[in-house]
């Protein structure tokens, strides 16, 4: 009996996530987002679903949360109007709203207005905290993210150019991509990388909760502020569910307070934001040749 | 003593001579790509992070079972609707061959990884289950196009010349060689269901509900005790296999997974012709023709991605070939027949499962924290992996020989009696998994070693499709070329690819 | 030299030259062959008697049921299909595959009263992977009977069965077919059911006449290393 019921809810349940993607489609109407966090991508479904179900009661419309893991599947699912609403990295967002015309930044969090990166380096490397930027990391093995982050790969590449005036491959002596801030951390911890770079509230966090060793890696550097996540909406949205939607759903991220449903993402809170806060991202993309020209 | 010199200079006209000239060539070409390779050693701390993913590996917990069996559902569902649907495709390229073109396409489908063909399908259909089950389905298909189209290739052809002069060749087909490669052809195809469970698997690394989403994401958090259920989970499942796979229930399992995870899609045609008319063309001709801007753009793309790419691709593809058939002849006696106890078979079945469950990221990742970054964990992952899966293939092999009954044992067992009788086979598998390798170097940027599967995971990443579809392209001839230089070894050597149980 | 001159010609060569590719077999090769006639071919093994069957067998491929010496079975399928193989070229392709996957009656009662005479009545849907080699042997000329052509041309179709079995199959051949082209090694059995012996020896045709004028002993010589 107990079973029974447990095998027709996991059959719910099954339909309610494997196939969202599906039904999605089929009800138009289902208004869909999804985000990947930039740490702790478990029980992501059941996170999300109650910010779902907070933005359903905020805009009197059928929300739902599909996971996508990575970033190209999450921008193609954007672009396919899959989904219309996501929770994308500084880089991401402005790739998307190139291959969306008319969507828009909406929200930020309040910790992505000036988002940062550490380096992080072995302790064995001898490299130490300083203010300046650490030219000592030249000829060490190195690692970002993932190839698609702004925090892990962007931004701190720049800064890397910006004061080697080379490329990362021509300055360490091998350059890999972790795919993960957490692995980055791990990485570094082990020397298996002398040197890495992360999103800072990542690292905060593993120091928080003593989960890293800092006796054996630390930071070494903080990069200058640069903007980060934001919410990004699809521009057709008001022709689908009404005339002013865009503006609830954004007015509904702006009063999202409630610490439990924050800590998805985790942001202490939302803030506006609108498209031409990310230009210096955009521009930056371009000179590093990740992005081509917008002709 | 008087007598008059030898007579006689024994002739060199060993078949063995030819098998062990193509394999000093293989080892003497690595041997020579080691300048290029780099093979450090560095690494400082390794072990309390490998004492935690051991930790893991011993106490499996996974919170929710019902996610879990859901994940299963969902791997064995795109499983099962790709290879079914590869295996169909497969067979109609077969019955072409013998055509040049055929063989061409064929090489040049299975050259895409699994992985670049959902990316693909994503952009064009959405992330759909369509996308997913046919990002198996085509590489696959180019597969069995070659295992099938090899063993017709190969059936004993009096049966053919014994048929009436003027039978139709479709008539002549399913009398002659289907029949002859029927039984060879279903083994192949069940062992193809297991590599198609890890490769739906490894589609969840970019988001389908496989069980590979939630593993990617408990590997990459650390929380190796959850990766460990997922993973002993997967292993279970490839281990039963047998045991639930049989002829009879197939159109169940089909019916039953085409009703869990029908394979729909969202085609947004606006979007399918914007991908081809506009998004894979090539940046400098967007605006119209630009010979000048496609001539820099080919040559920037060259110099600092395909040529470097090509050169790792191969000069890690070529180590990993060795360091596979290596693990091969060391571990396959572990599971066969003709060596050991059962206890010491059980847990070389073990072993070998493991490995080749396992993803190559996992082991790569070990052998990271082990060695630091360098092309060696990279050689040791993909050795094991698929020397892991060769010599399970190579192990069963052994196990049809008929040694006489007062056949030597241990070593030189081994040397006189097995290792002659199987090297054919185990250079046929091995060969063939050149190409595997090939593909699979692609999954290993985390070790910084830009091959052409890196680069093409950078483009994607970028959402430049031209350049995806450029590399993709040279990934492609590169196969081509490798599958028409591995033809006419094989016709040189009269090597039988064995096909049923690649 | 031969008899039965007024009968048609079936099989003509003018100092053929027969071979594989660049690699002649026979030389100089001068023969007719009637209908009506029954030729056997004599010589040792590796004389070009299957070079020369099937020469003659490409000379008239739609007149000619052919029954070579590798029984050219298909292992997996039964005593049925290798003989309803026999008559592929008959039927459309998907008749074929009817009576694959499922015989029907028609066939299926032609090739029973086939295998009866050929003692395979309790074999008929065994596949011949489990049967004798003399069964096997009975199997595939039980394809070539099946095909019902005017010529026979059987490359040792008896050589894997027994004195007795023999003398009944080569019966069967004769009575089936109008011509026949043999390849025998028994010359007995030679000299009873055939009127024409040709006899191959170091690559060219060493004896052509009519059964009547051999002589056992000068037969046998055909056997010597030269």
């Amino acid at each position: 009996m107990s079973i029974r019921k447990r095998i027709a809810a996991a059959r719910r349940a099954v339909l309610a996530a494997t196939l969202t993607v599906v039904s999605s489609l089929a009800s138009a109407q289902t208004f869909t987002f999804t985000a990947i966090p930039d740490q702790d991508e478990s029980k992501l479904t059941e996170r999300f679903g109650r910010i779902a179900d907070y933005l359903s009661k905020q805009v009197g419309a059928e929300v739902k949360y599909i996971p996508v893991k990575s970033y190209p599947a999450a921008v193609a699912a954007f672009r396919n109007n899959q989904v219309q609403l996501a929770w994308f990295g500084g880089l991401t967002g402005v790739q998307a709203r190139n291959l969306v015309p008319g969507s828009e930044a909406i929200a930020q969090g309040a910790e992505d207005t000036a988002f940062k990166t550490y380096f992080i380096a072995h302790a064995s490397t001898g490299l130490k905290n300083s203010a300046e930027f650490p030219a000592a990391i030249a000829g060490k093995s190195f690692t970002f993210g993932s190839k698609g982050s702004t925090s892990g790969r962007l931004m701190p590449e720049f800064f890397i150019r910006d004061h080697f005036k080379k490329a990362p491959d021509a300055i360490f002596s091998r350059v890999g991509f972790s795919g993960d801030h957490s692995r980055t951390m791990t990485l570094v911890e082990s020397g298996a990388y002398d040197v890495g770079v992360l999103n800072y509230t990542v690292w905060d966090d593993a120091v928080k909760q003593g989960s890293v060793d800092t006796s054996k890696v630390s930071v070494i550097w903080t990069s200058p502020t640069y903007p980060d996540y934001q919410w990004t909406i699809r521009g057709d949205v008001d022709a689908a569910w009404g005339k002013g939607f865009k503006q609830k759903v954004q007015q509904a991220l702006l009063d999202m307070k409630d610490p439990q449903l924050l800590q998805a993402f985790p942001r202490t809170g939302f803030v506006p934001a609108q498209n031409s806060d990310y230009a210096p991202i955009e521009k930056t993309a371009i000179e590093l040749g990740i992005m081509d020209e917008i002709m | 003593m008087q007598s008059s010199s030898f007579p006689l200079i024994p002739v060199r006209d060993s078949s063995a001579t030819a098998m062990v000239r193509t394999s000093a060539l293989f080892v003497l070409v690595a041997l020579l790509c080691l300048p290029w390779a780099d093979l450090s050693i560095s690494t400082r701390d390794p072990w309390q992070e490998l004492a935690r993913l051991g930790w893991g590996l011993l106490t499996p917990s996974f919170d929710n079972p019902l996610t879990l069996l859901e994940a299963l559902a969902n791997t064995l569902a795109f499983a099962l609707q790709g290879v079914a649907l590869g295996a169909v495709g497969g067979f109609l390229l077969a019955l072409g061959y013998r055509r040049a073109a055929v063989r061409r396409f064929a090489a040049f489908i299975r050259a895409i990884h699994e992985l670049f063909w959902a990316l693909l399908f994503i952009q064009l259909a959405g992330l759909s289950p369509a996308a997913g089950v046919l990002a198996i389905a085509i590489p696959y298909a180019g597969t069995f196009a070659k295992i099938y189209g090899e063993l017709f290739e190969e059936v004993d052809p009096s049966a053919r010349q014994a048929l009436p002069v003027g039978t139709g060749a479709l008539s002549a087909f399913f009398f002659t060689e289907l029949p002859q490669c029927f039984a060879h052809m279903v083994t192949y195809t069940r062992y193809r269901l297991e590599c198609g469970i890890r490769s739906s698997a490894v589609l969840g690394f970019i988001g389908l509900p496989t069980v590979g989403f939630h593993l990617e994401t408990a590997l990459k958090q650390g929380q190796y005790s959850e990766a460990a259920a997922l993973f002993y989970a997967l292993v279970l499942v490839i281990v039963t296999l047998h045991g639930w796979m049989r002829a009879k229930l197939l159109p169940l399992y089909l019916l039953a997974v085409l009703v869990w995870l029908p394979p729909v899609a969202q085609f947004n045609g606006a979007l399918v012709w914007r991908f081809f008319s506009e998004d894979i063309v090539p940046a400098p001709l967007r605006q119209g023709w630009n010979g000048e801007g496609l001539w820099r753009w080919l040559h920037a793309l060259w110099s600092s991605q395909i040529a470097p790419g090509l050169g790792n691709t191969l000069v890690l593809a070529l180590l990993a070939l060795i360091g596979t058939g290596l693990v091969t002849l060391l571990t396959f006696p572990a599971i066969s027949h003709l060596f050991g106890r059962p206890v010491t078979r059980a847990g070389g079945h073990f072993f070998l499962v493991l490995m080749r469950s396992a993803p190559e990221y996992l082991l790569a990742f070990v052998g990271l924290l082990l060695w630091g970054p360098s092309m060696l964990p990279a050689v040791v992952a993909l050795s094991l992996h698929n020397g892991a899966i060769i010599a399970h293939l190579v192990g069963h092999y052994s196990d049809s020989l008929q040694l006489r009954d007062d056949a030597v044992t241990g070593l030189n067992r081994y040397l006189f009696e097995v290792l002659p009788r199987i090297y054919r086979t185990f250079l046929a598998f091995t060969l063939y998994r050149f190409e595997i390798l090939m593909r699979e170097t692609a999954m290993l940027g985390i070790l910084g070693i830009p091959t052409l599967g890196f680069f093409i995971d950078s483009a994607f990443t970028e959402f430049r499709f031209d350049r995806a579809m450029l590399l993709l392209l040279v990934t492609a001839l590169l196969n081509m070329s490798v599958d028409m230089l591995a033809r006419t070894l094989r016709r040189r050597l009269h090597l039988s690819s064995q096909p049923e149980s690649l | 030299m031969s008899g039965a001159m007024t009968s048609p010609v079936l099989f003509h060569l003018d100092e053929a030259v027969i071979g594989y590719g660049s690699r002649a077999v026979l030389r100089g090769c001068q023969l007719s062959i009637a209908t009506g006639e029954k030729v056997a071919l004599l010589g040792e093994s590796g004389a070009g008697k299957t070079t020369l069957l099937r020469q003659l067998r490409s000379l008239r491929p739609a007149d000619v049921a052919w029954c070579p010496q590798n029984t050219g079975l298909v292992p997996m399928l039964s005593v049925f299909h290798n003989i309803y193989m026999g008559r592929l070229d008959r039927h459309s392709f998907f008749y074929n595959l009817l009576n694959l996957v499922h015989p029907l009656a028609q066939p299926r009662d032609e090739i029973a009263a086939l295998a009866q005479q050929l003692g395979l009545q309790e074999k008929l849907f065994t596949s011949v992977d489990k049967l004798s080699g003399g069964q096997q042997s009975r199997t595939s000329l039980g394809r070539a009977l099946y095909q019902q052509r005017p010529v026979f041309l059987g490359d040792e179709p008896v050589s894997a069965v027994d004195e007795v079995q023999a003398d009944q199959l080569l019966q069967l051949i004769c009575a089936r077919h109008e011509t026949m082209v043999i390849a025998l090694h028994d010359v007995a059995l030679a000299l009873r059911y055939c009127n024409r012996v040709i006899g191959l020896q170091g690559g060219r045709i060493a004896l052509d006449q009519p059964a009547s004028a051999c002589d056992p002993a000068e037969l046998l010589r055909l056997y010597a290393h030269a």
